[in-house]
């Protein structure tokens, strides 16, 4: 509760020292807006109903792509942890799809699948992939020997050991993967807005600053970062709901 | 090897691949039904590699291991195995953990779970049923993973050194618990241990094993059922002292400790 207070103390000095630093003339109002221009421009987006289709429209690629990032990272992991010869095999070109720029794959995406939705939920997908992909590898190696030869002696197959003792206890590690890969589907489908997006927060953002609209590009900011902080909470309750029927103790 | 073994192991040969040495060079062994068995050695002698290749969880690559005349060619729920630790399943409670072997073949009906709280009552652990094993002391979850290891009623039942991290008196209750749900049911035992009280105290049988071998094999001359206070005997004392001697004598794997050594 202290600490709460704190953290609000102090966002309320940083804004008053930001609006008397604005209000003194020092800087010009399209380079720094005022706090108080900010949430004015903020109040109108809202009160007008013109934010909520951009919402909308980021929401629904973060979580496609979000949702199609945890199949393919989790059912990938899955495979090559089932197939050891295989990992060997395919790891050098997982490493590689991660280390090219998602971003960079953009303008191919677009040539791909036109402009609109699916470049963006492509490229957050991308980037949702890996975390998951390598967390559920991590977590599925962590099964104790001695657990595994438990369950060769009560005679369990192969889908029986995977169902029933590996995943359970690569659950947190897998979690923590996928709250990672929360943060970054944000991440993922604002900036892919910037290269291919006709709608969204991110194509608002290239659209205010082709009219110089900065009060306008930090409301947006305000916007996704609340978004974030909600959907990353969301996560860890589901997180935490989860791991009591799974935990250890 | 008489004729009625239950569990019968039959010039059993085995090598880890790129090991140069034999880790069980050439075992003989026969346990008759409900007699109970301890395998004694030093750590590395092969003790445990034997008792997986009892359980079918190693293939001997040479010689025979039979249950009821029959070759084993893998993992049998008609023989238990305890392992050295728990191995409980952190997120089911200590009832789910011991309804294990059977849920993972089948929906567990009432009647198992009415047989899995049984046994963990008959081990003090009745109350105890909906814990989690972080929940559960060393002494409950090695009680657990027993009760786990009894719930299909196997007839033979594989322990490797399942009581060593356990204090001196939880394990003497140990014991006792184990030679009382052995003894109820008739099931048959080979209890691999590196604690001479231990095997002395519950084996009807012993074995000394050193470097792959069977080097002593012999009965206990002491009477059934034995009182726990039947350690601080004298005749209790002069069979652990002479398979002291065994164990002494035997060829080890290790540099020997020079102190220590029993006369």
């Amino acid at each position: 509760m202290r600490t709460r207070l704190a953290s609000a103390l102090l966002l309320a000095a940083l804004l008053t020292a930001w609006e008397a630093w604005c209000r003194s003339g020092a800087v010009s109002p399209l380079v720094l807006p005022a706090p108080s221009a900010v949430a004015a421009t903020l109040w109108g987006e809202v009160a007008s109903g013109r934010l909520w289709p951009h919402l909308r429209v980021t929401v629904t690629e973060m979580v496609l792509g979000l949702l199609a990032g945890t199949a393919l990272g989790l059912g990938a992991g899955i495979l090559l942890s089932e197939w050891p010869a295989l990992h060997r095999v395919l790891r050098p070109y997982v490493l590689a799809s991660q280390l090219v720029p998602k971003l960079a794959l953009g303008p191919l995406l677009i040539l791909w699948f036109g402009f609109g939705l699916t470049p963006t939920v492509v490229i957050t997908a991308l980037i949702c992939f890996f975390p998951l992909f390598e967390n559920t590898l991590t977590g599925l190696g962590q099964v104790e020997p001695g657990q595994r030869e438990l369950f060769r002696m009560l005679g369990a197959g192969r889908t029986r050991t995977l169902l029933r003792l590996k995943l359970p206890t690569a659950l947190p590690v897998i979690l923590a993967g996928f709250r990672v890969a929360i943060v970054l589907a944000l991440v993922g489908a604002v900036v892919g807005e910037f290269v291919g997006g006709r709608q969204g927060l991110g194509a608002s953002i290239i659209a205010a600053q082709s009219v110089m609209d900065s009060s306008l590009i930090v409301a947006l900011f305000v916007v996704i970062t609340a978004l974030g902080m909600a959907v990353y909470e969301a996560a860890r309750g589901l997180e935490a709901l989860i791991l009591r029927r799974y935990a250890r103790g | 090897m008489p004729i009625d073994a239950h569990l019968a192991l039959d010039g059993v040969r085995y090598r880890f691949p790129g090991d140069p040495a034999e880790t069980v060079a050439g075992v003989d062994w026969a346990i008759p039904r409900g007699a109970i068995h301890c395998l004694l050695g030093r750590s590395g002698c092969g003790k445990t590699t034997l008792l997986k290749l009892a359980a079918g969880l190693l293939a001997p690559d040479a010689g025979t291991v039979r249950i009821d005349g029959t070759p084993v060619s893998g993992p049998r729920l008609s023989v238990g195995f305890v392992f050295q630790a728990p191995t409980l399943l952190a997120w089911l409670s200590a009832l789910d953990n011991v309804l294990l072997p059977v849920s993972l073949k089948r929906r567990p009906q009432p009647s198992d779970r009415e047989a899995a709280r049984d046994l963990l009552a008959s081990m003090g652990l009745g109350d105890l049923t909906e814990r989690r094993p972080a929940a559960l002391s060393g002494g409950q979850q090695s009680r657990v993973a027993m009760a786990r290891a009894l719930l299909t009623e196997p007839s033979l039942l594989l322990l490797d050194e399942p009581f060593a991290a356990l204090d001196a008196l939880t394990r003497e209750e140990l014991q006792d618990d184990l030679l009382r749900l052995c003894a109820s049911r008739g099931t048959a035992a080979l209890f691999v241990t590196h604690d001479i009280a231990e095997a002395v105290y519950l084996g009807d049988r012993v074995g000394v094993m050193a470097a792959g071998r069977l080097v002593h094999e012999g009965a206990i001359p002491l009477p059934r059922p034995r009182p726990p206070g039947i350690r601080y005997e004298a005749a209790f004392g002069a069979v652990c002292r002479s398979l002291r001697a065994i164990m002494d004598g035997a060829p080890s794997n290790g540099p020997s400790p020079a102190i220590g050594r029993a006369a």
